[in-house]
């Protein structure tokens, strides 16, 4: 049963980890809380659901673009919105993402109303089967899918020019445009990566749970335990915290009380920031002369 | 006749409504060492941000050659040849000593910044030993050699320093008076904010003093060998 439960947990996790990652993405350049992202992986999900079921596009191809799509939007929403309020003070970027995201939710019930919207099995992946394990064909796809974006990810991160330019425009703002470094622009890149990566976490969980307007805010909170678990801000933590999160929920559901599941972020949120307020991977700065 | 590299002419940067420049102009010449003297708060840090880019101008013109720059974003004034090496230093920390150098030479490509590191490292022998140390690990004079090889990595026309020697030991000021020296028999053209005006008077070619953000003195160091005093008294008084 632990293996099992250790399987659903680290494919909950998966899923929290991309959630996660995308609003690291954003908050590391930005210093932006997207407190509306819940609604771009709602986003992404429901245009993924137009392509595939009112447009018939293949599940593939349907996914990219609505990857694309929502890369473009989470640009646009940066250069459109979110720079020209950039002098003014920090709760105004708050009210502006939080605002964002009820117009996209309101958009998607006025399409769909409040009902709930099956989304058609994507592949028919076989279960694995390993003595009393079993590893379902959805654990699988999101396993793997997950596990090749974050390879993609943290590989350009560390490996290539590229991502020293984004290392060096995260931790230094101001010495990235003492390089030559536009970082306005390398911002509005940034939500647009984050929206994308929120899309993909929304892809992920269309053909497995149930699509609603509302779907974004649960895996807003998720996101949000899994950030301040891995330490506010770092990028490994995380998705490491993501995962810590899915199994904590998946071990405190079965051996404590199911009730808990829906509760566990909370809980990792609270006692976080009682216990250490940096989380794992968070660190204090220190200036040295 | 020396060269004129750098016009600034009736600049005015106001931070809110509070003026800080208020009508500064200068000349800088190609190949020399010009240092802006003054009180605090006298403009002069407001001076080279307003050269980089970092605060816009209210009105007044930067002309590097036949190029405005004023109004232009930092990005852009780099790409023109401007950098600068600032009070802070603005290293990235968690990046290793050659990361921060080469990424000074990005933008230029990366098919001669091999021989311009291998240049920096020349230059500071103690960066090549600790070139795969992450930068926030290194002494307070250390970073400050990352962060001017960092600048001379895109073999600026115009190198911008602000206190340079900053919070660093009397040792490594003259570390940075030599290296001046070094620099300026390259040619490389500098401009610097110092508060220790031992090592303004000792690196510098021309001074500058400014006064609530206008120029109320400058010359030949050289020339003015002899009356620092009188300098230093204009400045403060």
């Amino acid at each position: 049963m632990l293996m099992q439960l250790t399987i659903s947990g680290i494919s909950q996790g998966a899923i929290y980890a991309l959630i996660a990652l995308s609003l690291t993405v954003v908050y590391r350049s930005t210093t932006i809380v997207n407190f509306g992202h819940g609604d771009f992986v709602m986003a992404g999900a429901f245009l993924s659901y137009v392509l595939v079921v009112l447009l018939g596009v293949a599940f593939v191809p349907a996914a990219m673009l609505a990857v694309v799509a929502m890369f473009l939007l989470g640009l646009a929403f940066s250069r459109g919105l979110v720079r020209p309020i950039r002098g003014g003070p920090h709760i105004g970027f708050a009210l502006m993402c939080i605002s964002a995201g009820y117009v996209f939710r309101g958009i998607a019930r006025i399409v769909w109303g409040r009902e709930v919207l099956p989304m058609p099995r994507v592949f028919d992946i076989n279960p694995i089967f390993i003595g009393d394990l079993i590893i379902t064909g959805d654990a699988i796809f999101i396993l793997s899918t997950t596990a090749i974006m974050l390879a993609v990810f943290f590989g350009v991160l560390a490996l290539t020019d590229i991502g020293k330019m984004v290392q060096a425009v995260y931790q230094s703002a101001r010495g990235a445009q003492l390089i030559g470094i536009n970082v306005d622009r390398f911002n509005d890149f940034t939500w647009g990566i984050g929206a994308a990566l929120g899309a993909i976490g929304g892809i992920l969980i269309a053909p497995i749970s149930l699509l609603h307007p509302d779907l974004g805010a649960s895996f807003l909170i998720k996101g949000f335990a899994a950030m301040t678990l891995g330490g506010f801000g770092s990028l490994y933590g995380a998705v490491l915290g993501a995962l810590i999160l899915g199994l904590s929920e998946q071990y405190a559901g079965a051996y404590i009380d199911s009730a808990l599941i829906d509760i566990t972020a909370y809980l990792v949120i609270v006692l976080v920031l009682f216990l250490r307020p940096h989380g794992l991977f968070g660190r204090k700065a220190i200036v040295k002369v | 006749m020396p060269e004129t590299l750098m016009t600034i002419r009736d600049l005015h940067v106001a931070y809110g409504k509070k003026p800080i420049l208020r009508g500064a102009s200068y000349d800088i010449h190609k190949g020399e060492c010009l240092t802006l003297l003054g009180a605090n708060g006298s403009g002069k840090s407001t001076s080279l941000n307003a050269i980089c880019g970092f605060v816009r101008p209210g009105a007044g013109s930067v002309r590097l050659g036949d190029t405005e720059l004023a109004g232009l974003a930092p990005h852009q004034i780099f790409a023109h040849g401007v950098a600068q090496v600032s009070q802070a230093r603005d290293l990235f920390p968690d990046l290793s000593v050659e990361d921060n150098l080469r990424l000074g030479a990005m933008r230029r490509g990366s098919k001669t910044s091999t021989t311009t590191l291998a240049g920096i490292y020349d230059r500071f022998p103690r960066l090549a030993e600790r070139r795969k140390q992450p930068t926030r690990t290194l002494s307070g004079g250390e970073q400050q050699m990352v962060a001017i090889g960092r600048a001379l990595m895109s073999q600026p026309r115009l190198l911008l320093l602000d206190e340079p020697s900053g919070g660093l030991s009397p040792e490594f000021c003259e570390e940075i008076a030599q290296l001046m020296d070094g620099l300026k028999a390259e040619g490389v053209t500098m401009l610097m904010v110092e508060q220790n005006l031992k090592l303004a008077f000792r690196a510098a070619d021309r001074f500058i003093v400014l006064r609530d953000g206008a120029v109320v003195d400058g010359g030949d160091v050289k020339a003015m060998e002899h009356d620092h005093d009188a300098i230093i008294k204009n400045i403060y008084l």
